[in-house]
């Protein structure tokens, strides 16, 4: 029953984070932690399980598009995975309450930015789409690589202590200052989780903080709801599925604030 | 140096990527489906296997694009894929926690 459960979870998460660009995994390790009782380490552990499937299967599509850099990615993972292995080992020395914290100051700030950046991606794939219907993206540069490896420091760091993509964070670095277009930052950015998501979720595994038996049933439901997710994303109106994916996300972010107020009895 | 277009070689990565995905999915529901009829150790040693091959996929990935690289004479980006192959197998070797 609880594998059930967790199946259509993963499927959920996989399906809104398909349909809006965002992973779905930062849904995953609140969700776990607050609604299933697992400690917030094991719940960050077994949800980076998720976060690889589904970068793996997502980012083998943007590839067949060739809309991701390689190069720029592999260069970035340097950075995350790094980031990602070092907080990984350290996540011991964090107690409960400043994980949680953080958790619900990320959730703040990517529903800020996936709001601000709402139909962007939309719109400038529209305007990247020649007359035979292939992606043509206008040449690039990246530029200003020691702040994007500063960021992907970062947000490895954040990935491997919290179990999340951290797109909100690699995504607008690479747009904003890097130079790179919209939507190579986002193919980009997914290429790049699978690697980080490893990089802590092997320390994670080798500490037994990943439930293979929650694992399992998440990873299955995930892959088929980003599946899903991405064959649905051409054709519906994703700005209510973005509203929504804010409106659970705030959700969890006031949830995890009250948690760590009223100090774990919610 | 924005090296978009390679064909080939996103295609491999991705053939890399779909396949441990792929896999990880079905043993993963193997595992789930078994674990319905049999009640015993093995369908969570088959979803332990799951989890090992979606650990696996990304670090293969990082091997075969770098193993890419070096092929094409690409000696910088083929030192930088060895690198993140050396952070991810880091983690594999020292994966001691405290408590």
């Amino acid at each position: 029953m609880l594998s059930a459960l967790l199946v259509l979870l993963g499927f959920f998460a996989g399906l809104l984070g398909a349909m809006t660009g965002i992973g779905g995994g930062v849904l995953l390790s609140p969700i776990l932690a607050l609604h299933f009782g697992i400690p917030i380490r094991q719940a960050i552990g077994t949800s980076l399980i998720a976060v690889i499937t589904t970068s793996a299967a997502s980012s083998s599509v943007h590839l067949q598009r060739h809309t991701t850099d390689i190069r720029l990615g592999m260069t970035l993972e340097l950075a995350t995975a790094l980031g990602a292995a070092v907080t990984a080992y350290l996540v011991g020395y964090f107690n409960r309450n400043v994980l949680e914290g953080l958790f619900a100051g990320f959730l703040l700030y990517s529903s800020v930015i996936i709001l601000v950046r709402g139909g962007k991606v939309r719109n400038e794939e529209v305007r990247e789409v020649s007359g035979d219907g292939e992606t043509v993206i206008p040449p690039y540069e990246p530029q200003h690589y020691p702040l994007g490896l500063g960021a992907s420091l970062f947000a490895g760091g954040l990935s491997g202590l919290l179990g999340i993509g951290g797109g909100p964070i690699k995504v607008p670095v690479m747009y904003i200052f890097m130079n790179v277009p919209l939507m190579v930052a986002t193919a980009t950015s997914n290429f790049m989780v699978g690697v980080t998501a490893a990089a802590s979720a092997i320390v994670y595994y080798r500490r037994g903080d990943i439930l293979v038996e929650l694992a399992a049933p998440l990873a299955v439901g995930v892959f088929l709801g980003s599946l899903l997710g991405a064959r649905l994303a051409p054709r519906i109106h994703t700005k209510y599925v973005v509203y929504l994916l804010v409106a659970i996300m705030l959700y969890l972010a006031g949830h995890l604030f009250v948690h760590l107020l009223t100090g774990g009895a919610a | 140096m924005s090296q978009l277009r390679e064909p080939a070689f996103d295609r491999v990565v991705a053939l890399v990527l779909r396949l441990g995905a792929f896999g990880c999915f079905f043993i993963m529901l193997a595992g789930l489906l078994l674990g319905l009829f049999v009640h015993s150790h093995i369908p969570a040693e088959i979803e332990r296997a799951g989890v090992l091959l979606i650990l696996a996929t990304p670090v293969v990935r990082v091997l075969v694009a770098g193993i890419l690289f070096l092929r094409e004479k690409d000696w910088k980006y083929g030192a930088i894929s060895f690198g993140v192959l050396a952070i991810l197998l880091l983690g594999a070797v020292f994966g001691i926690g405290e408590h």
